[in-house]
């Protein structure tokens, strides 16, 4: 599903986010990738859905090399994967169900399906009663939901998730990657970059360590599914 | 398509619906400039009207040494208007000349009681052919004439016709230019609020990009704001220019002492109108062009 060859991304020459990485990611696989802040995490992200270009080697994303995709194709790419953010990225001004309707109306749907699919993924998040609320008027972890939501809202073959769980207590993160976990269930490839590493503990799978934008460590948990405490 | 097409207006009723005070200030500079823009079109219109008016009424006059008889009258006017160049020919006897004075002084006519009847010269006025109605024309005119007969004097406004048709041409061009210019900095200026708009709904953009929405998608509901914005921004300059005509350029030109009692001024043809909203339009959508361009980057 994801694969990346000797990718390199300099910003300036005393400024290199990710030095000469390589690895390659399965369907349907959940890999935590960790390290200290500034290791590349993001970096690496952002270059999955083209926020960000390499400045050497490749990355193929479902068969196709995004490293010099035209502008007007990234929405298609982006269409296929799902991101969620460490603080949300909601619109403050839209209701609950405007929020998640709103990565459907983008991709053109029709009225009908868009109210029936976010039901169904506001459902899954347990948030369905609060279709009219606005962000504000929620906690963080239900914002993070909402967010999750929209993420998943479009069926996506891949959810990046930065530091999702940054600013939320564990209860929460716990429920939280309960929704990675059924996502990544029904086939959709979770990378989940992190320096939270009791989540490692609580659910044991892939580990990717950067460190200083290098790959450090890619190791796979002995036994991936029901080794969760 | 139709469901689109809905859906993108609605957005863009929304997004105005959420930042009135912005919305608000791109309409109303659209509209000022606008009619701006139109009051000295119509400043323009009406003086050439005006020039084109006079330029048909333009006549020599002929002052006599003195009035001929009764019996060469007829002669003399037939063989005047036998010249080239010469329509027609009325003779003005001292009396009627008299008269004319009088009316004009209106109120102030009392001052010629027991001033002579035949105090003024007689004098002929020739209305000019069109073709003749220029310097040459006239000084082609007046060389036949004074073969004719004895001439007084001579008067003819061509010359300050010409110069005013001068002052018209300058206008036009003044009026060219400050349209532009304002045109421009209207833009410049719409653009700037739109891009004001934009930079508070960064986050906004920055999200449709995230999700996956073509630049299409996201560009099309801000330019149908422009475009709204534009639309109501000319039916407002209408509405100011309605006003300014009515109150300060009717007004002033009718004051203006060159203006004939019959002369009806002219406001803006039906597709003049039209086109004056449509500019509103291609205004704001211009500008809406103009900042997305900085800010919507997928």
């Amino acid at each position: 599903m994801i694969q990346l060859y000797n990718v390199s991304k300099r910003y300036s020459r005393d400024s290199v986010a990710v030095n000469d990485l390589s690895l390659k990611i399965d369907k349907g696989e959940f890999v935590y990738v960790t390290g200290a802040s500034g290791a590349g995490k993001t970096t690496f992200l952002r270059m999955l859905y083209v926020a960000e270009r390499p400045t050497r080697g490749q990355i193929l994303v479902d068969g196709q090399n995004i490293t010099r995709i035209r502008s007007h194709h990234i929405p298609y790419l982006r269409r296929k994967i799902g991101v969620v953010f460490q603080d949300f990225k909601l619109l403050q001004s839209r209701s609950v169900y405007e929020n998640v309707a709103f990565a459907l109306e983008a991709q053109g749907k029709k009225r009908f399906e868009v109210s029936k699919k976010v039901y169904q993924a506001l459902k899954e998040v347990g948030l369905e009663h609060r279709l009219q609320r606005k962000p504000q008027e929620l906690s963080g972890g239900e914002q993070q939901r909402i967010a999750i939501a929209r993420a998943l809202v479009v069926d996506p073959l891949i959810l990046l998730a930065d530091e999702p769980s940054g600013n939320l207590d564990l209860g929460v993160t716990l429920e939280i990657m309960e929704l990675f976990k059924r996502a990544n269930a029904r086939g959709t490839t979770v990378l989940l970059a992190t320096h939270d590493y009791t989540l490692h503990q609580q659910f044991p799978r892939r580990v990717i360590t950067l460190d200083e934008g290098k790959l450090v460590g890619d190791q796979r948990p002995l036994d991936s599914v029901g080794a969760e405490r | 398509m139709l469901e689109t097409v809905r859906y993108f207006f609605l957005r863009a009723l929304r997004n105005m619906r959420q930042w009135p005070f912005l919305c608000s200030a791109a309409i109303l500079t659209m509209a000022v400039s606008l009619a701006t823009i139109a009051t000295f079109f119509l400043i323009v219109v009406n003086i050439e009207q005006l020039a084109a008016r006079w330029t048909q009424e333009v006549q020599v006059i002929v002052y006599l040494q003195q009035p001929p008889s009764s019996q060469k009258l007829p002669e003399l006017i037939t063989k005047m208007e036998q010249l080239d160049g010469v329509e027609r020919v009325a003779f003005v006897s001292p009396a009627v000349a008299m008269e004319r004075f009088s009316e004009r002084l209106g109120e102030d006519a009392a001052l010629l009681q027991g001033v002579r009847s035949d105090l003024l010269p007689a004098s002929f006025e020739l209305a000019l052919h069109r073709n003749f109605r220029s310097q040459q024309g006239i000084e082609e005119i007046i060389r036949q004439l004074e073969n004719l007969i004895p001439v007084d004097d001579l008067r003819y406004g061509q010359t300050w016709l010409e110069r005013f048709n001068h002052f018209i041409s300058m206008l036009r061009f003044v009026g060219a230019f400050l349209g532009g210019f304002l045109l421009f900095a209207t833009l410049f200026i719409v653009a700037n609020t739109i891009r004001l708009t934009l930079y508070a709904r960064r986050d906004e953009l920055e999200i449709m990009a995230l999700v996956g929405a073509t630049m299409r998608f996201i560009k099309i509901p801000f330019m149908l704001e422009g475009a709204i914005q534009g639309f109501v921004g000319g039916l407002l300059s209408l509405l100011f220019l309605s006003f300014s005509f009515s109150m300060i350029i009717s007004r002033g030109l009718n004051a203006f002492w060159l203006t004939p009692m019959d002369f009806d001024l002219l406001f803006l043809t039906a597709p003049q109108q039209l086109l004056l909203v449509l500019a509103g339009v291609v205004l704001g959508v211009l500008g809406s062009l103009s900042s997305l361009r900085r800010f919507v980057r997928i």
